[in-house]
């Protein structure tokens, strides 16, 4: 999509000056709460301020300029995150380490199938041919002392990361709906834009209300309040974002309750795997954020229940 | 000529390689810039840790920079000493004690007289991977010949699950290079400097686990 079509189609016009008005009244928000009151601790709200920006940024380009630049900026991002997962997972035995170049080389194997759009190899590839492949690979290295716990784990980081992610790249090779303008690329900002608006959402309502924890053992952060407040608000916002999407003014409002509802999950599935590891952040490459598995941890869930939700009822 | 080849090979690519696909990671590598002659001293789990530290300096700094290799496991015939040496500038020493020829301890001594960096291993060898073994003691003897030329204490973590000794295939993992505040050594006691260094590392070490871990 060059420039002329891309001021043409409105509605991703429209979303990309939201998501940047978004960022610059955070920014201004916080440069002025912290000259009023220098004793507030905003440094790591303006953090994630900055992280946003730059991830916000990745992101709009990586969508504006090129589709193929989108499938190779998702298949560097699941890259990583799967490296991430691997290196905090004590789970895994020492002979296991040469079993996770396998993982690593299912990688462009995925991103190639959602380029290509075949879409019942997509959906088996990482659930079934690597599930086995992975299982026999482990086995051929002969050591079979807590072979089980292996073959659960690295077929599951591999699901977390890669098969998910690969879901946001297939959005964009999904052929067009009559009488839908925005395209792959609507639904694509969509699902990402809220689910990490409802992330945004859970974290202030639980900042401003939080009282009653619902997980406090996982997530002490994470609070009834948060979370209702969150999906509820989540939920008003995707009804008035629907024009990204082919959906009813019902759907909407069922889709994002489901995202919303969904990106929770996603969030304290991946808290309780760092907490099994003791682990605060699982990295260090988005500062204020911690590792990238912590921005994606909601992603990591809506975007696969996105987008079946989406192939059942506008493609079968 | 040589500069401009390690510049290529390092800054151009090692660097973007390490970083984007095999994903080791800097903290306060700024460390490295506010001083023009240092040794650095870091412990060893892998060929990637030259790989690594080497990546961190600037172009002015890697002509003049030696990773101390062992002479007898670089150097063991004249094609790979000579291939050693071109592409990771090293200064090959003799690690045994009854080894004819050159002090080893003199050879890095002399490099330092020109002005030249060192990059250290007091490990000696590779080791288990992840697991720190006693420093020797010639980076005390050096530092107490030199107390005017400044040691940086680097910490690595994870380069010992990429390329652990023996293996030949390299596997992406998170891992970090974390550099220390750079000192002086303050005493005359070679043992006591060596010490020193190892408690600094050790410390770095904690502090970044620390910073990770609650």
């Amino acid at each position: 999509m060059n420039l002329a079509q891309f001021s043409a189609n409105k509605e991703v016009t429209f979303i990309i000056l939201l998501i940047i008005g978004l960022l610059v009244f955070a920014t201004l928000l916080f440069f002025i709460w912290g000259k009023l009151k220098p004793k507030a601790n905003l440094i790591e709200l303006k953090l994630r301020t900055k992280s946003w920006w730059t991830m916000a940024t990745v992101f709009i380009l990586a969508i504006v300029i090129n589709p193929i630049i989108s499938y190779f900026a998702f298949g560097l991002l699941s890259f990583m995150a799967l490296r991430e997962i691997s290196t905090i997972s004590k789970n895994v035995r020492d002979v296991d380490r040469r079993v996770m170049i396998w993982c690593y080389i299912a990688i462009p194997i995925q991103f190639m199938l959602a380029y290509n759009g075949c879409f019942n190899l997509f959906v088996i590839f990482i659930p079934v041919v690597m599930f086995i492949f992975i299982s026999f690979m482990l086995v051929i290295r002969g050591e079979t002392t807590e072979i089980g716990r292996s073959m659960s784990v690295i077929p599951t980081q591999l699901m977390l990361t890669v098969f998910s992610l690969s879901h946001l790249a297939f959005l964009l090779s999904l052929p067009p709906i009559a009488g839908f303008n925005a395209g792959g690329r609507g639904l694509l900002l969509f699902v990402v834009f809220i689910t990490e608006i409802n992330d945004v959402f859970q974290f202030t309502w639980g900042k401003l209300l939080g009282r009653h924890a619902i997980i406090p053992k996982i997530s002490p952060n994470k609070t009834w309040e948060g979370f209702i407040g969150g999906v509820l608000t989540t939920t008003v916002l995707g009804y008035f974002l629907r024009f990204l999407t082919p959906f009813s003014e019902v759907e909407s409002l069922v889709v994002s309750f489901v995202i919303a509802c969904a990106g929770f999950v996603g969030d304290v599935v991946v808290s309780a795997v760092k907490r099994d590891i003791g682990l605060k952040d699982t990295g260090t490459l988005i500062p204020g954020h911690g590792g990238i598995l912590d921005r994606i941890d909601s992603l990591a869930i809506t975007s696969v229940v996105f987008f079946h939700i989406v192939y059942n009822l506008y493609y079968s | 000529m040589r500069g401009i080849l390690l510049f290529v090979i390092y800054q151009v690519f090692m660097r973007n390689f390490l970083r984007i696909l095999v994903g080791v990671k800097y903290i306060n590598v700024a460390e490295l810039n506010k001083h023009a002659q240092f040794i650095l001293v870091a412990n060893h789990n892998s060929h990637i840790d030259t790989m690594a530290l080497m990546s961190a300096l600037s172009y002015s700094q890697i002509k003049k920079t030696h990773p101390v290799a062992a002479g007898d496991y670089f150097g063991s015939s004249p094609l790979k000493s000579f291939i050693t040496r071109l592409f990771t500038n090293a200064l090959l020493i003799q690690r045994s004690k009854n080894a004819e020829g050159q002090n080893p301890i003199q050879a890095m001594s002399a490099s330092l007289v020109k002005g030249d960096s060192l990059i250290l291993f007091p490990e000696g060898s590779r080791g288990e991977p992840q697991k720190m073994q006693q420093f020797k003691k010639g980076v005390g003897l050096l530092l107490k010949k030199h107390p005017n030329i400044a040691y940086i204490p680097v910490y690595m973590t994870g380069m010992g699950r990429i390329l652990p000794k023996g293996e030949r295939l390299l596997i992406p993992f998170d891992s970090y290079v974390v550099f220390g505040e750079a000192s002086y050594s303050q005493t005359d006691d070679t043992e006591a400097i060596v010490k020193e260094i190892e408690e600094k590392i050790i410390a770095l070490g904690v502090a970044f686990q620390k910073s990770k871990f609650e």
